[in-house]
């Protein structure tokens, strides 16, 4: 039990340029005959991973960020370039759409030919072979080609055979999207059970629910590297942050205002400059200056949006008639308490626009960043307020 | 996981693969040698008027079969292989297997086909009277396993090669027949002319074309030092054909 399920040291993997024919010619030459190492793309840089017996871990990374190449590395279908893996313990893998199914082949060949593959045979295979192909559900397509079969049906197909060997460590990269909502959750309840009697598990995925709901730990990859590795919540929200910040910045760019009439000086979260960390329920405090060219009395409206741009709630201050009080000789401030914020965890922007006395144009923005933080299950951006009706449901 | 089992499944698929969807399934391997033997004594036997030299030499077409069905096996082994990783590539890059056995697959298949068609024929030659020692056709059989080693051999490196440089089995598709012509299959060492019999020696097969005769046909002599010499180059050639293939495997994903 001391010894890792699987651990992985300073793995890294690059890829030869061949471009001509003649490349190819000289790199079999280089490695016949010598150890210089040609021109090479690097797709993953020193990565270092541990997992444990039980555990569970998610790897989420943009595309192309190098999470299959990990776990191709990880289960032994590509030879590191750098590093080492050590696993104790047997594999299974559902890593890409139809791996080594053969399209002329049935279904039943082919699972015989997977199981085979995973060290299945001879008896102990006749004996499991009903049990895949119940599980697998294809109906009689299990005796046509896999040629035939839509790409839910493979996946199907793949996930019954390992469902069926039970490995020490799973690893899953993706499949489980194209599966329909029944099988998929078939898949999650067995992953789930799977878990629960002591399975390890591996899974790449860009659904941060099934990330959250399998795996107590995560790694994020980020262009080739570990970016963050932890707790699963900490892990996916700073994910998720990064990307809300990228569409966020390429919104950005689409345009910005530049009409000075009314402008926004500076705008402060809380009691300093950087930006806050909240929990949920906390309060949250803008603070905001606003000059006036003309010396007309601005009013301002304030935002919140996540970090992608998506509103959650927004307010005028003439909506509630309130004005800005003058600090100075055409400066304004205002300070608007949002109370004990229902916000999800994630990061968000408070926006900051003066407005002209009649409440009609909006003229600047200013943003600042904000982040909540904490490791609830619940999905959306807010909580909404609400209570289990002890008397039950419809009937 | 067990290599054995793996590699069994691998040759049944591997079977069933070439002749899937064929009309006659698994007679084609019998047939298609029988058809390139019927073709050959007739050219050679009606045509070129080919004897086998000798007293008490055997008929020329046992003469050609104790030869040309090692060949087929061979030859067929070493150019189907050759593209195996290749043919494979689809799995190679998905499931983690040792992909010696995706070669050591091919040349099974063909050796399996091969000496069954072999047996086939010269038990049917034998019940002719076509001079055939039916008595010594398991001592025959034993004799491919040599051959075996050096197809195998062959077979990774050209499969490891071929993986870089794709024109390797154009050139074989050349080098094979020439291989072929330059054994003796076709004709004896006896109607060579001098000046090139020494040449005979280099070609790898010229042992097992003679050797072949001399145990099924008793044409010729059976030479202890030169079947232990061919055992011997054939454990060589394997090894070596290994070791190439070891060496360039971490790097065959990247190639593919």
């Amino acid at each position: 039990m001391n010894a890792p399920l699987i651990e992985a040291r300073g793995l890294g993997k690059s890829y030869p340029q061949v471009h001509r024919s003649g490349d190819r010619l000289r790199a079999l030459g280089r490695l016949l005959f010598s150890r210089a190492d040609p021109d090479r793309i690097s797709v993953l840089r020193d990565v270092d991973l541990r997992v444990e017996r039980g555990e569970s871990l998610g790897l989420v990374g943009a595309n192309g960020a190098g999470k299959s190449t990990l776990l191709k590395l990880l289960t032994g279908v590509l030879t590191p370039t750098t590093g080492s893996v050590t696993v104790n313990g047997t594999i299974g893998a559902l890593l890409e759409l139809g791996a080594g199914f053969h399209p002329e082949y049935s279904g039943r060949d082919n699972i015989v030919m997977a199981a085979a593959l995973h060290g299945l045979e001879g008896e102990e295979l006749q004996r499991r072979l009903p049990g895949m192909v119940e599980f697998a559900d294809i109906g009689r397509y299990i005796d046509e080609p896999v040629k035939h079969y839509s790409s839910g049906m493979v996946v199907r197909l793949g996930f019954a055979v390992v469902a069926s060997l039970r490995p020490d460590l799973l690893v899953t990269d993706e499949v489980l999207a194209v599966g329909d909502e029944s099988f998929q959750k078939k898949c999650i309840r067995w992953m789930q059970d799977y878990l629960d009697g002591g399975g390890t598990l591996i899974l790449v995925s860009h659904s941060m629910y099934h990330v959250q709901k399998l795996c107590r730990q995560a790694c994020w990859l980020r262009d080739g590297a570990v970016a963050m590795s932890g707790d699963v919540f900490e892990v996916t929200q700073a994910y998720l942050a990064w990307h809300e910040r990228k569409d966020g910045a390429d919104a950005e760019r689409a345009g910005a205002r530049h009409d000075v009439e009314f402008s926004v000086v500076d705008v402060r979260l809380g009691e300093g400059t950087v930006a806050p960390l909240l929990q949920p329920g906390d309060d949250l405090c803008v603070r905001a200056r606003i000059r006036s060219r003309d010396g007309r009395d601005p009013q301002v409206a304030i935002g919140v949006v996540r970090a992608d741009g998506t509103p959650v709630y927004g307010l005028a201050s003439d909506m509630e008639g309130q004005s800005l009080r003058r600090v100075g000789e055409d400066e304004y401030a205002c300070a608007l308490v949002f109370e004990r914020l229902p916000l999800l965890p994630g990061s968000y922007l408070v926006r900051v626009h003066p407005m002209d006395p009649e409440g009609v144009r909006v003229f600047d923005t200013m943003e600042r960043p904000f982040t909540v933080r904490g490791s609830t299950r619940e999905f959306g951006l807010v909580r909404l307020a609400h209570r289990w009706d002890e008397r039950g449901g419809l009937g | 996981m067990s290599a054995a089992a793996l590699t069994s499944h691998f040759v049944r698929r591997e079977l069933r693969n070439r002749f899937a969807g064929s009309f006659s399934g698994g007679l084609w391997a019998l047939l298609q040698p029988l058809l390139q033997l019927a073709v050959y004594a007739f050219v050679f036997v009606h045509i070129f008027k080919a004897r086998v030299p000798g007293a008490d030499a055997p008929g020329y077409v046992p003469f050609l079969v104790a030869a040309l069905w090692p060949w087929a096996a061979f030859a067929e082994a070493i150019l189907r292989s050759t593209t195996a990783l290749q043919d494979n590539a689809a799995l190679i890059g998905k499931v983690a297997l040792p992909r010696e056995i995706l070669v050591v697959a091919v040349v099974c298949s063909s050796f399996l086909i091969h000496v069954a068609g072999f047996v086939a024929v010269a038990f049917a030659l034998g019940m002719l009277g076509q001079g055939v020692r039916l008595a010594w056709l398991p001592v025959a059989v034993l004799l491919y396993l040599p051959l075996f080693g050096l197809a195998l051999g062959f077979a990774l490196a050209c499969a490891a090669v071929q993986v870089f440089v794709r024109d390797l089995v154009q050139l074989l598709g050349q080098l094979l027949p020439l291989l072929m012509f330059g054994a003796p299959i076709f004709y004896d060492r006896a109607t060579l002319p001098e000046a090139f019999r020494g040449l005979l020696a280099a070609n790898p097969f010229t042992f097992y074309a003679e050797t072949f005769r001399a145990i099924l046909l008793g044409h010729g002599e059976f030479d202890a030092t030169r079947c232990a010499i061919a055992v011997g180059v054939a454990a060589a050639v394997l090894f070596v054909g290994h070791r190439l293939f070891r060496r360039l495997d971490p790097h065959f994903e990247d190639f593919l």
